[in-house]
């Protein structure tokens, strides 16, 4: 026997092979939406792994420091440091802000990370090229997904830092790539002021009796003082010593101090199954939508070839083919544009991937998943056109 | 000369109660291997019923069919796959060639002894060989939409002698031909009922091929008259 199916495409191969082209780019949209959502929970990941964090230590009641703002005075660090499993703890802020570079501007997380040590948490795990801060202060490491190169010069807040070092990977849970900078400059450029601001604080200090109290000026300028300088800091991170239990000394840090705590598992839930969730209902949307829209595709192609060919299915019964084989031929063809629409999609995301301005992940097990949804949905979509077939009489290849 | 198809007091009746249709009364026709008969009459006798009861595509009210030395239908069928019935027994020529486009003349011609489980090689020399003798193998490569008019048909009538059926049914196998080319197309099949012995029955209101015919069946109102040309 032969591929009534087989040559059915061969002998109309054009209009097929555009058909599956079409619909493989819909597929490739399709498998990048689903990278697209990978991407974006390899990167909070990504953000977690970096951290080099075991817990994560934020104001009290907070989800802090990525899901939503939180304040911790930096000395929250010291006690922590001195209880029993805790390795290392420093404070870190984090700012999403525009940087002015080269005529543009670029998003990035500013991270303010304890430099003085190698090794405390924060601090970018790996450079790619030139040094680690080692000055207090004006010196930064760039995520090379910045643009920035080393020697360049930016610009936060009011003060330029020089790059000196280049990281990679480093990235916040919304993408943007990361800038490190010390703790020190890191608070200014988050808590600084403008002058404006100053001005008239220091105007409202100055007319209040019980700050600046007639014959002693110098409490007026201590208050001023106090409130031109932050030694806030967003998160505390923690590494727990080898062998201890993260959750034991998260519970010890809970019990002892006025915080909340976090292990990376709450870490990665409040990421995920917080943050992203959105998102990830919003891509599993258009997920739906991309699949109901291509099978509605291969359902009116594979319908229209079939009706088109009627009379030599009739013909084709008559001479006494079974419904089984008829319905194969058709099967067959929904498949057929099935694969070649799901090896487009492959090749068009891999293609384009790499140009999406945020992490766009192919995961292998994806595609798979994808080709098997692919080939259920031809299956489905091919059913209206085998109903349709199977209706016809033999009778009708004989005139009325 | 052995019977190639009997046909005893065929009914078909449309629907039941006060719309019923009685499409046919009560035929009888007997058809010789080797011998072409028509079958003529009015628009709305009865002719396209009973190339469909013949084709084992509906079902006949009563009477009794037998092709060959099988008995096909005797107030119910007979057989229990009527589609490999009509692929062993039964040969259909129509009005257009309906040759299927996506396969070529081989295949076309190939398809029914593969369908009935012949190899492929096998399948496809008895068709080259079939095209031969029908003087079209010359183009057993070509795809249908190649050929000329005449060269499909001459396909479509090798894929009706391929299984070497007992009967073949013709339906206006000439109505779009001029008469040069219809008359070429009753002696074609003229030859090939005697080579292959065969019998077949050419539905037909072309009255430039009605006095070819040795014999005749006219139906009227669903009841057949059978008719001599006396030339
Ligand atoms: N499927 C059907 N249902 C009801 N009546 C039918 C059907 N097919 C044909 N008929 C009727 O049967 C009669 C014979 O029709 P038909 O066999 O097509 O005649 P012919 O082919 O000689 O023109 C006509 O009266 C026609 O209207
Ligand atoms: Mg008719």
């Amino acid at each position: 026997m032969i591929s009534l199916a087989g040559r059915d495409i061969l002998h109309g191969w054009g209009k097929f092979v555009l058909t599956g082209v079409g619909l493989g780019l819909l597929i490739g949209v399709t498998l990048s939406m689903a990278g697209v959502y990978r991407g974006m929970v390899d990167d909070a990941q990504a953000l977690l792994d970096n951290s080099g964090a075991d817990l994560w230590v934020v104001q009290k009641d907070t989800l802090g420091p990525y899901a939503e703002p939180s304040s911790l005075n930096e000395d929250t660090e010291r006690p922590i440091r001195a209880m029993a499993g805790v390795d290392r703890a420093a404070g870190v802020t984090y700012l999403t802000m525009q940087i002015a570079h080269e005529g543009s501007d670029v998003r990035v997380m500013v991270v303010g990370a304890e430099v003085a040590l190698p090794g405390e948490p924060g601090q970018p795990p790996h450079l790619l090229a030139g040094r680690r801060i080692v000055h207090g202060h004006y010196e930064a490491v760039a995520d090379v997904k910045t643009g920035f190169a080393i020697g360049d010069r930016v610009k936060v807040r009011r003060n330029t830092y020089r790059i000196v070092g280049l990281t990679s990977r480093m990235v916040s849970s919304g993408g943007d790539p990361m800038l490190f900078l010390s703790l020190k400059d890191a608070q200014d450029a988050q808590f600084d002021k403008d002058s404006d601001a100053i001005v008239r604080q220091r105007a409202r200090t100055a007319s209040s009796p019980v700050l600046n109290p007639p014959g002693y000026p110098a409490v007026a300028e201590a208050v001023n003082a106090a409130q031109a300088t932050s030694n806030n800091v967003n998160a505390v991170l923690v590494t727990v010593k080898r062998g201890a239990d993260a959750d034991q000394v998260a519970a010890a840090i809970r019990r002892w101090q006025r915080v909340t705590v976090y292990t990376r598992a709450d870490m990665e839930s409040i990421l995920i199954d917080k943050m992203i969730a959105n998102s990830a209902r919003q891509i599993g949307m258009f997920l739906v939508i991309l699949a109901i829209v291509s099978a509605a595709i291969v359902a009116f192609i594979i319908y229209t070839m079939t009706i088109g060919k009627i009379r030599e299915i009739a013909v084709l019964k008559l001479i006494g083919t079974r419904n089984r084989t008829i319905a194969g031929m058709i099967l067959q063809q929904a498949l057929g544009l099935g694969l070649i629409g799901f090896a487009v999609g492959k090749i068009a995301a891999s293609f384009w991937a790499p140009f999406f301005p945020k992490y766009v992940l192919l995961l292998p097990a994806d595609s798979l998943r994808g080709f098997f949804v692919v080939m259920g949905i031809c299956t489905l979509a091919s059913l209206l056109a085998i109903h349709a077939a199977i209706k016809v009489d033999p009778a009708e290849a004989i005139g009325g | 000369m052995a019977e190639g198809i009997r046909i005893e007091n065929l009914v078909k009746t449309y629907g039941s109660g006060d719309t019923a249709v009685h499409a046919l009364r009560g035929v009888n026709m007997a058809v010789a291997k080797g011998e072409v008969v028509g079958l003529i009459g009015p628009s709305g006798s009865g002719k396209s019923t009973l190339l469909k009861c013949l084709g084992a595509v509906i079902e006949p009210s009563s009477g009794r069919m037998i092709i060959g030395d099988n008995v096909i239908y005797d107030g119910g069928w007979k057989v229990r796959d009527l589609r490999a019935l009509r692929r062993d027994l039964i040969g259909f020529i129509f009005q257009a060639p309906y040759l299927i486009p996506f396969l070529d003349v081989t295949d076309n011609v190939a398809l029914l002894p593969m369908l009935a489980g012949k190899p492929n090689t096998v399948a496809r020399k008895e068709a080259r060989d079939l095209l031969d003798a029908l003087d079209v193998g010359h183009r057993a490569a070509a795809m249908p939409s190649q050929l000329s008019g005449g060269e499909q048909q001459r396909v479509s009538i090798a894929r009706a002698l391929v299984n070497r059926p007992p009967v073949i049914l013709a339906d206006e196998p000439t109505a779009p031909l001029d008469s040069v080319r219809a008359l070429a197309v009753v002696d074609l099949l003229n030859s090939m009922a005697r080579q292959f012995d065969t019998a077949i029955i050419v539905v037909t209101h072309d009255e430039k091929i009605i006095p070819t015919f040795r014999r005749l069946y006219n139906i009227r109102e669903g009841i057949t008259v059978e008719e001599q040309n006396s030339t």
